[in-house]
């Protein structure tokens, strides 16, 4: 090869290899890094967009040079020189590649490493995903369950996660981890989030007609206040039972899709609970036993207008003095206008 | 006159006419029998479902799931195959009855109705299928450009969640099973036999069979979308117990690729026993053009893996219709399971469809350069390499998936190994451009494409290789830029370039140069700004496969949406040029390439048993540049053979 070419070749893979690497610098390619896991992930992403970075300006200023200087004039009939291989080139372009995938894979079985292990004693929340919606419990904090994921910063989290009907996938883009919930199987996740605030909670495993809008919120908070926030919902469960009540309403997120006035809730996915005196009289139970049948068991009667499997089954999970402070906030008669609702 | 027509080889005249009189013709194979045998064997599936269901006092006896499953999905089609005549040879022979004597009446197409018909002659089979999956390939780019116009705004604006669900699921499903892998198999079937030196495949009967399956697969995955509830929306994955619970359209999903995988490795099996008993004497395995290489490391592949698509799609088939529990896990199924089953084929399946194409670009890259092919062996033993690793990957689909944390390492490794062998193809084809004598023309254009495109689906295999990586950016945006880089960039531009090569041979006549050029341009560009953006909103977090999106991508989607209507557009200019082309472009010549293989030592198209005496190899196929060399003698050279044969007795 005459050294012209190589200077070009040389000159070309610099151009293009620049051109690449300020893609790569000033576009804002990762989300926030908002845990330590994300930035061990994103040291993987450079180490490889580096390697990769060299290999694409290489084959690049090959493919642009042979364009331009080896086309052939149209009147040209003439063949290339008959050039077979060249065993040097031949083990190079093996053993260099070999040995760049293998520091990928160093750097990344590392990584991995670090990120399937937690630094200090991680708290403990269980993850239950379902169609189409996600709900946390506290493990340490007595079963308190919230349809929010709320974590103190700087504290390794455990998460273990369940599904009750299809596969679905728990992940917060800015804190990287990804994992599926697997129905039949508990799977767990590491997170330490670094940084206070809002992030979304999304699946990404497709798990049917509504998994675009299977969104939940994580919200990291100064350790102070998440102390705050753990008080005044044992609290409210500890408090009197219709307290207690309404804090389980809000925290399985009841409301998102039932009406109940007592509650300031008004969707219409669900029957409405305003009305449920009325309700039990269609299998004809007792008030309390049917609301608590409802809720555990919910396709043992279906009001009529609504289909079966709308509502998940997973309430039956419920801690029981939970549960029946949920009974006795929905079937309690000091929710002053469900009698004049039930005129209707 | 007939012989005018372009694709009547000269030497051959039209048989004598075939019809039977009166309506004995609805007796013959063709189309007239078609109705009435597919009635026939439906009413024959609904008869087995009720008259079991009644005999057995089963509540309902009308079941339709199970009446769908077996009269509409399988006997009706089989009813279809003895219609159109795909048995009539094997129920006589078994019966025994007289065979029909072999008077080459199905060999060869003197009319358009000829494609339409049970025909042996490989050269028409492969016509049938490359028409047919391009068919197949438009319907599935439609559905696309569908997802496309949905995506387009974050919020739903055309198509509820179910049909969305279905778009895309139809979409790939139609893409990987009717159009990438059998396009491969339809070119291959019309080169690999001329590039041996052989006169068809070994089993033409067979052959034709396997391309009558693909009408039926491709016309059942499109008809789920006629299905009560909607078409399958679990994915092209067809992940369980999702794929179990969904709607009956999955049904159509479970047997549609029933249908089509049995194609495949029938083609596969043909491929194999081909390759290997019918080479041209002195064709030895290092004598073989790569595409015949790739084709065979392909069947082997083809023939390993596609049973477990077969069991993994019929295991969620009795989940559903017989209430087995394979992956259902509250009655001790196991959910992983059908991820483990299916990748095991679906990974190979990604060579399935990059191996072929690796050949037609080996080709294309060395009679456009005018050199040989750079390191011929390796690019050989590379293909094997891959063929072996293919096996031992299958889990880098699954590392969010809750499998055993042990395998993922390990995994990664043998994933991330897989660049070395592809490493050295790319290599080795940028080394034989070097010095070469470029000429860029359409095939060469598509080639050079597919090895820059192919480059960075490869490169960003590599992140998604890398564990921690695949866990922040699997399941997004990220993975639909990859695959469609390695699939579009990849196969769909190995397969264009196929296209275009064989196209003067096929035909015998010459596509418009002007239009293949722009068809490549526009495709090119429309291609990039459609799926490179796709990388970047995957890494910032864009989840694939949903209707509806964080508004922070609306830009973007925005301008990936215009930008695939562009992609859409360009294939109207390919569409167009081969039509019009083959109707009244030019004559080709025999070899408008200059190339060494054997398929273009004969007239365009080719003899009706492509050699009229049986061509004797001497040497590599690549000899470009090389004084004096051939790969091949054929008619006429006699005496060359005979002054060999005397100088090595010597």
């Amino acid at each position: 090869m005459r050294r012209g070419a190589i200077l070009s070749l040389v000159a070309i893979g610099l151009i293009v290899g620049a051109a690449v690497t300020a893609v790569a610098v000033l576009v804002d390619w990762l989300p926030e890094q908002a845990s330590k896991e994300r930035e061990r992930i994103d040291f993987v992403f450079w180490f490889t967009t580096a390697i990769c970075i060299a290999i694409f300006a290489l084959v690049a200023a090959v493919m642009l040079y042979a364009v331009v200087k080896f086309r052939a004039r149209p009147d040209d009939d003439s063949d290339g020189r008959p050039i077979h291989g060249h065993t040097g080139l031949e083990i190079a372009w093996t053993a260099v590649p070999a040995v760049l995938v293998t520091g990928i894979a160093i750097v990344s079985t590392v990584a991995l490493a670090q990120n399937d292990r937690s630094s200090g004693t991680p708290m403990s929340i269980e993850v239950t995903a379902r169609q189409f919606a996600w709900s946390f419990k506290y493990l340490d904090e007595q079963d308190l369950t919230s349809t929010t994921l709320r974590l103190p910063v700087d504290q390794p989290v455990k998460l273990t996660l369940k599904a009750s009907d299809v596969i679905h996938s728990f992940w917060v883009k800015e804190f990287g981890q990804k994992q599926d919930a697997v129905p039949g199987m508990v799977t767990t996740l590491r997170i330490t989030p670094t940084k206070v605030g809002r992030f979304s909670v999304i699946c990404t495993e497709l798990c049917g007609l509504g998994h675009a809008f299977m969104r939940s919120k994580a919200v990291v908070m100064e350790r102070a206040q998440y102390e705050q926030w753990i008080s005044e919902q044992r609290q409210a469960l500890n408090g009197s039972p219709g307290q207690a009540g309404k804090a389980v309403f809000a925290q399985n997120s009841c409301g998102g899709c039932h009406t109940f006035t007592p509650a300031g809730s008004k969707s219409e996915v669900g029957p409405n609970l305003d009305r449920l005196a009325a309700q039990a009289k269609g299998p004809g139970q007792p008030l309390e036993q049917f609301v608590r049948e409802s809720i555990v068991k919910p396709d043992a009667y279906v009001e009529r207008g609504f289909s079966a499997d709308l509502m998940p089954e997973t309430y039956d999970q419920l801690p029981k003095d939970q549960l029946d402070a949920l009974v006795q906030y929905l079937t309690s008669p000091a929710s002053p206008k469900k009698s004049k609702k039930e005129g209707r | 006159m007939r012989t005018e027509e372009p694709w009547v080889s000269s030497t051959e005249l039209s048989p004598a006419g075939r019809k039977a009189p009166g309506w004995r013709r609805a007796l013959a194979p063709g189309w007239l029998r078609v109705p009435w045998m597919t009635a026939l064997f439906f009413g024959i599936g609904l008869g087995i479902v009720v008259g079991i269901r009644a005999l057995a006092g089963w509540d309902p006896v009308w079941d339709w799931r199970a009446i769908t499953t077996v009269a509409t999905l399988t006997t009706a089609p089989i009813g279809f195959l003895a219609g159109i005549g795909a048995f009539d040879y094997w129920v006589r022979y078994a019966i025994g009855s007289p065979t029909a004597p072999e008077d080459h009446s199905s060999h060869g197409a003197y009319s358009w109705r000829d494609y339409f018909r049970v025909n042996t002659d490989h050269k028409v089979i492969g016509i049938q299928y490359v028409s047919t999956t391009i068919f197949f390939f438009l319907a599935g780019g439609l559905l696309a450009m569908m997802v496309r116009a949905e995506l387009a705004q974050p919020g739903t604006q055309f198509f509820d969640s179910q049909t969305y669900n279905g778009l895309f699921s139809v979409h790939a499903s139609l893409m990987i099973f009717l159009f990438v892998i059998p396009a491969f198999a339809g070119l291959a079937n019309y080169v690999i036999p001329l590039m041996i030196g052989a006169p068809d495949m070994a089993f033409p009967r067979l052959n034709a069979l396997s391309f009558w399956l693909l009408p039926i697969a491709g016309i059942m995955m499109l008809s789920s979308f006629l299905v009560p509830g909607g078409a399958f929306g679990a994915g092209w994955t067809g992940y369980a117990p999702l794929s179990v619970v969904g709607t009956d359209g999955n049904i159509f999903f479970n047997m549609g690729v029933q249908w089509a995988g049995a194609s495949s490795i029938m083609t596969a099996l043909n491929f194999l026993v081909t390759i290997i008993t019918m080479r041209a004497p002195g064709m030895t395995f290092w004598r073989m053009p790569l595409l015949v290489w790739a084709n065979f490391t392909t069947s082997l592949l083809v023939v390993v893996a596609t049973p477990f698509i077969a069991g993994s799609q019929f295991f969620v088939l009795f989940d559903r219709v017989m209430h087995t529990n394979f992956f259902l896990p509250g009655d001790g199924g196991y959910t992983l399971a059908y991820q483990h089953i299916f990748w095991f084929y679906s990974h190979p399946a990604v060579y399935i469809m990059m191996l072929p194409g690796f050949g037609i670009a080996s080709e294309v890259i060395s009679v456009m350069a005018r050199k040989p092919i750079f390191g011929y062996r390796l690019m050989a033993l590379s293909l094997m390499a891959i063929l072996v690793l293919g096996f031992s990957v299958w889990a880098h689909h699954m590392f969010v998936s809750g499998m055993a944390t042990y395998l993922r390492v390990p995994m990664m490794i043998t994933t991330l190994l897989i660049a070395v062998p592809t490493g050295i193809k790319v290599f080795s084809w940028l080394a034989t451009l070097w010095e070469g004598k470029l000429n860029l023309s359409t095939p060469m254009l598509w080639a050079l494409g597919f090895v820059s495109m192919f480059v960075i689906g490869g490169l960003s295999g590599i992140y998604l290789g890398a564990v921690p990586i695949d866990i922040a950016v699997s399941d997004t945006y990220f993975v639909v830029a990859h695959i469609h880089y390695v699939l579009l960039g990849g196969s769909l531009f190995t397969i264009f370039a196929g296209i275009y090569y064989w196209f003067p041979k096929m035909t015998g006549r010459q596509y418009s140069e002007r239009l293949g050029k722009t068809h490549f341009w526009l495709t090119f560009v429309g291609f990039n700004l459609t799926f490179f953006p796709m990388h970047l909103i995957g890494v910032q977090g864009m989840p694939r496969r949903v209707a509806d999106y964080d508004p922070q991508f609306g830009d973007w989607n925005l301008f990936i949406s215009i930008s695939s209507f562009l992609l859409g557009a360009s294939f109207i200019v390919f569409v167009y040029n081969m039509i019009v082309s083959w109707a009244r472009g030019p004559a080709a010549e025999a070899n408008p390439w200059r190339a060494m293989t054997l398929e273009w030592q004969v007239s365009s198209p080719p003899p009706i048993f492509n050699f009229d005496e049986i061509p004797q190899v001497v040497g590599n196929p690549y000899e470009y540049g090389v004084p004096g060399a051939r790969h091949a003698l054929l008619n006429g050279d006699q005496a060359a053979v005979e002054e060999r044969e005397r100088v090595r007795a010597r």
